[in-house]
């Protein structure tokens, strides 16, 4: 700033004076933020989306780059983080929506399919990461390559480790390829995306098996180890005839066909289940040909599985048959020639909140079927772990960290963390990856944070915050409504194992990010700009669209008498007024 | 061409002649269609404005300001509480030599509510540096908006221009709408001196010490002096043009008057009928019509009442502790004088109570049976 000298003019009539109050040189030298006593700050907050988002994606960033059409940088920001977006685009159940502050206002933004918009546009113009030079002589091993090992492998790859992942199948990508169905997750996507993490470095080795062609001393010469096994057990039914030819288990059944077996069903099938294991069953046995009842033993709203799926499964012809659950499988000749039931009724609520299911006496009925797939849930197999790796609770017990009680062995994903989604499975890899290079670099682990709020490997600075939708100044935001999803026409579905989803085109991809609140997060709208009755706010002139971005404004606190205009205008809060005691040290 | 409008329209064809460039502006009883026939003027395109909706008004006449600083032809309008509720900007519009025009429509002050005429709400703004008209009829109502325009722009002072409530706001007469082509050159577009320009940088409104702010109000003073003539020849040439012209202050039958009423505002009319039937009865009794109250044109009112024996005002307004403010300011600008006849303040028709012929004549008796007024204030029709 030049310095402003106080120039002192003297009138000598009324005549010489302009007829109102306006001065005739600069009254620059009056620096009126002297009289603040309190300042606007622009202090980024952390939006719903984001604090939801168990991969710790920087979504609100990557949807403002989507709303300037600036898809390439968009894709970097949201594959910095997370190195699976056409998968999680596809089969997250976008917790982040369920959050989003748009949702009174028109809907949810449809952020999962702007995520796998992202990931299959830059599939379109070839884009991938360039491969990473190791730049660290510490090796580290992966067991498993499912979500969790895949994503702990990229983030190790990207901070230059060399990692090797051992899995047991002959393909790579654990449950994502053994357990999701093509129609949800086109094989292709998941081979691109496993196809760029190999292209950075990691290298996979399949068909090795921990326990079996891969022993303890064999991963003992690797600086860290992590495990990511999954739950590949499927639960017993545990009732009479369940050894009968005819009863297949879901995770089973599912895996076979995704790997390209042929599995023969019967023409009625009986689903046992309400978790998404039980529709994806379901639904592939309905494009088999096969007519499919699912039994569930409570009512729909206690399902587990995602609605969408629910949704799109009865559209299909899944009938449902809730508050039932089977006491025996009925056997002829050794094969499955039905299921009987008993009738539920919900009592008091369980420790897990949800209403226990009770038997009604003498409510039995017989369900013609010649095929059961139970899909009761699933359960992880310790059989290959060391004793010191304790578990707790059907997992592996893990620090917030990742690190498991054996030093050096680190573990996530349906292992450790039993939560059940890809995107958290995503999340907990990263996490240990940041964790392990932390670790070897000899870093003090500072606290770290729980999966959904905002584990960063580029982090922003970004108070932690979260912004409500009462906080938002409304005056600026119309409702705009969600698109609909355009679904392919159900006999098409069912004639084939495309996928039933064709996303959303560019057009409504780009009017998705220009929805977005963009809570508390600047987007540039100029608002306190333009409302600042002093003059006090200007664009920065060394900004650049580099992430991670830093605000675009500033604040001329020579000036600024901290009236708070720009605080209150600021339609996403963005800017936080501080007490001017805080800052005068 | 002529129309058939309200009072409320007149104001809103006259803003839209004058090519009002801004309007900002908050509803209210009874000013409420003046601003919803310029808001359908600017969004059928029939007039090149923007109108800015408001919270307040306030607002509105904080809206205006800035609209005038920025080199904008800047117009509102409001009544009653609206015009209490801008008073603070009142003064900014004035001090700030703002010449923002506005349409006022007289109405009675809460509590207890009333929507009906009175003129307490506009005489309370007496002292803001606005100039004041107040107008009889639709034609005038609409002459006079163009005309405020012009004094304003040419002193640097804002402009009322004043009606009463229903009365006026919501009876329809037939209306000349003058052509836009002679308004255009009786008005020509507003260029001022002093203005918001990023090239010519000024802080305006900035705090001025002892030094100079003496001098600013001396200023304002000059100015108003000097809109008293600028009025007078702005009423002219609208006649030379228009056909038109409405005086500053009229004087009707006053040739051998002993009593001289002074009235304001649609009072006027019935106090013209009833001058017509009392002369007819022999009486001589005239009648003064104040138009134009700021600047008060003190050399127009004695001129209008050389000879009178007695002067009596009749107020639709009361200033608590004194009396109504035409009584007072006219007793004050007699003062000094050699002209000072018995002056006798009616007040009546408060809160929109209606002034009838009958009213009128209680007036006349009153007067012609007094020496000099017994009361500072003679109540007329109050229910003692």
């Amino acid at each position: 700033m030049p310095k402003h000298e106080a120039k002192v003019i003297v009138f000598r009539s009324a005549a010489e004076m302009p007829p109102m109050p306006a001065s005739v040189a600069t009254t620059l030298y009056n620096k009126t933020g002297s009289w603040r006593y309190i300042r606007p700050v622009y202090r980024e907050r952390t939006p719903p989306c984001n604090e939801a988002c168990p991969a710790g994606e920087d979504i609100v960033a990557y949807l403002g780059l989507v709303a300037d059409g600036r898809f390439r940088e968009a894709w970097e920001v949201l594959r910095r983080e997370n190195p699976l977006p056409g998968v999680c685009g596809r089969v997250c159940p976008h917790p982040c929506e369920t959050q989003c502050n748009r949702e009174r206002l028109g809907g949810a933004i449809a952020i999962h399919h702007v995520e796998r918009f992202l990931s299959d546009w830059a599939a379109e113009q070839g884009l991938t990461p360039p491969p990473q030079r190791p730049t660290r002589r510490e090796r580290i091993a992966v067991v498993g390559s499912g979500p969790a090992g895949l994503s702990c492998a990229y983030h190790l790859a990207g901070k230059g480790y060399p990692v090797t992942i051992f899995e047991a199948d002959p393909l790579p990508g654990g449950m994502l390829r053994t357990g999701i169905p093509a129609y949800r997750l086109p094989r292709h996507v998941l081979d691109r995306e496993i196809a760029a993490i190999e292209a950075l470095g990691v290298e996979i080795r399949t068909g090795m098996r921990l326990g079996g062609n891969l022993s303890w001393d064999d991963l003992s010469s690797y600086a860290a180890v992590f495990l990511a096994l999954g739950q590949p057990l499927s639960r017993k039914l545990d009732i009479p005839g369940e050894e009968a030819q005819g009863v297949l288990h879901g995770l089973s059944f599912l895996r076979r066909l995704n790997l390209g077996e042929r599995v023969e069903i019967g023409r009625r099938v009986a689903v046992i289940g309400g978790g998404n294991t039980a529709m994806d069953a379901a639904r592939v046995a309905r494009r088999l040909g096969a007519e499919v009842t699912v039994v569930y033993r409570r009512s729909r709203a206690e399902m587990p599985a995602i609605a969408e799926e629910v949704q799109e499964a009865e559209e299909e012809g899944v009938h449902f048959h809730f508050l039932a659950a089977p006491v025996e499988v009925l056997v002829q000749d050794g094969r499955v020639s039905g299921l009987r039931c008993l009738r539920m009724r919900l009592g008091e609520p369980d420790a897990s909140g949800r209403r226990r299911p009770e038997p009604i006496p003498g409510s039995d009925f017989t369900l013609e079927v010649d095929t059961v797939i139970p899909a009761l849930g699933q359960e992880a197999d310790f059989s290959a772990l060391p004793e010191d790796i304790r578990r707790e609770r059907g997992a592996v017990a893990i620090e917030l960290t990742g690190a498991t009680t054996r030093p050096g062995v680190y573990a996530g994903g349906d292992l450790a963390t039993g939560f059940g989604t890809v995107t958290a499975a995503i999340g907990s890899g990263k996490r240990a990856a940041i964790a392990i290079d932390r670790t070897l670099r000899g870093e003090a682990l500072p606290e770290f944070p729980a999966l959904s709020h905002n584990m960063r490997v580029a982090p922003r600075p970004v108070s932690p915050e979260v912004v409500a939708f009462e906080e938002l100044n409304l005056a600026y935001l119309r409702p705009i409504p969600r698109p609909a999803e355009r679904l392919r026409p159900v006999p098409e579905r069912l004639g084939d194992f495309g996928e039933v989803n064709p996303g959303l085109d560019t057009e409504t991809v780009v009017a998705e990010g220009q929805r977005c609140f963009s809570c508390g997060t600047c987007n540039r709208c100029d608002n306190c700009l333009i409302f600042c009755p002093d003059v006090s706010i200007r664009r920065r002139g060394d900004w650049t669209n580099a992430y991670p971005t830093y605000p675009y404004f500033e604040v001329d606190y020579d000036y600024c008498k901290g009236c708070g205009i720009c605080a209150s205008e600021c339609p996403r809060r963005a800017i936080t007024m501080e007490e001017e005691l805080l800052w005068r040290k | 061409m002529e129309k058939v409008i309200t009072g409320n329209y007149a104001v809103s064809y006259g803003a839209k002649l004058a090519r009002a460039q801004v309007i900002a502006a908050y509803p209210i009883t009874p000013q409420t269609s003046i601003i919803e026939k310029l808001a359908s003027f600017c969004a059928d395109g029939e007039l090149d404005a923007v109108f800015i909706k408001v919270e307040s008004e306030h607002s509105a006449m904080a809206a205006c300001i800035g609209a005038s600083a920025a080199g904008a032809r800047a117009f509102t309008a409001t009544s009653g509480q609206g015009l209490l509720l801008m008073h603070e900007m009142l003064h900014w519009a004035a001090g700030g030599r703002h010449p923002i025009v506005m349409g006022a429509v007289n109405r009675g002050i809460a509590p207890g509510w009333s929507v009906w005429t009175e003129q307490s709400d506009t005489l309370a703004q007496r002292d803001t540096g606005w100039i004041q008209y107040y107008c009889e009829s639709n034609q005038e109502v609409l002459d006079t908006v163009i005309q405020a325009f012009k004094v304003a722009e040419t002193v640097y002072l804002p402009a009322m221009v004043v009606l009463d409530a229903f009365v006026l706001s919501h009876t329809s007469e037939a209306v000349d709408i003058p052509d836009q082509e002679l308004v255009d050159r009786y008005l020509p577009p507003f260029r001022p001196k002093w203005k918001l320009d990023v090239d010519d940088p000024h802080a305006f409104g900035a705090l001025v010490t002892p030094g100079e702010w003496f001098e600013l109000r001396y200023k304002i003073q000059q100015a108003m002096n000097e809109a008293l003539e600028v009025a007078r020849q702005a009423d002219a040439e609208y006649g030379r043009i228009f056909g038109r012209q409405w005086g500053l202050v009229e004087s009707y039958r006053m040739e051998g008057a002993e009593v001289a009423l002074v009235t304001s505002s649609t009072i006027t009319s019935t106090a013209r009928q009833v001058v017509d039937e009392v002369r007819e009865e022999g009486l001589p009794v005239g009648l003064v019509k104040v138009r134009l109250f700021r600047p008060f044109p003190v050399p127009d009112l004695v001129q209008a009442l050389q000879g009178v024996k007695k002067v009596a005002v009749l107020d639709r307004n009361l200033t608590f502790g004194q009396c109504g403010v035409f009584g007072e300011e006219l007793q004050a600008a007699l003062y000094n004088t050699p002209l000072r006849p018995p002056l006798f303040d009616f007040v009546l028709g408060l809160g929109g109570r209606d002034v009838t012929p009958e009213t009128i004549r209680q007036v006349i008796r009153h007067t012609l049976e007094h020496d000099a007024p017994e009361e500072p204030i003679i109540w007329v029709g109050v229910k003692r």
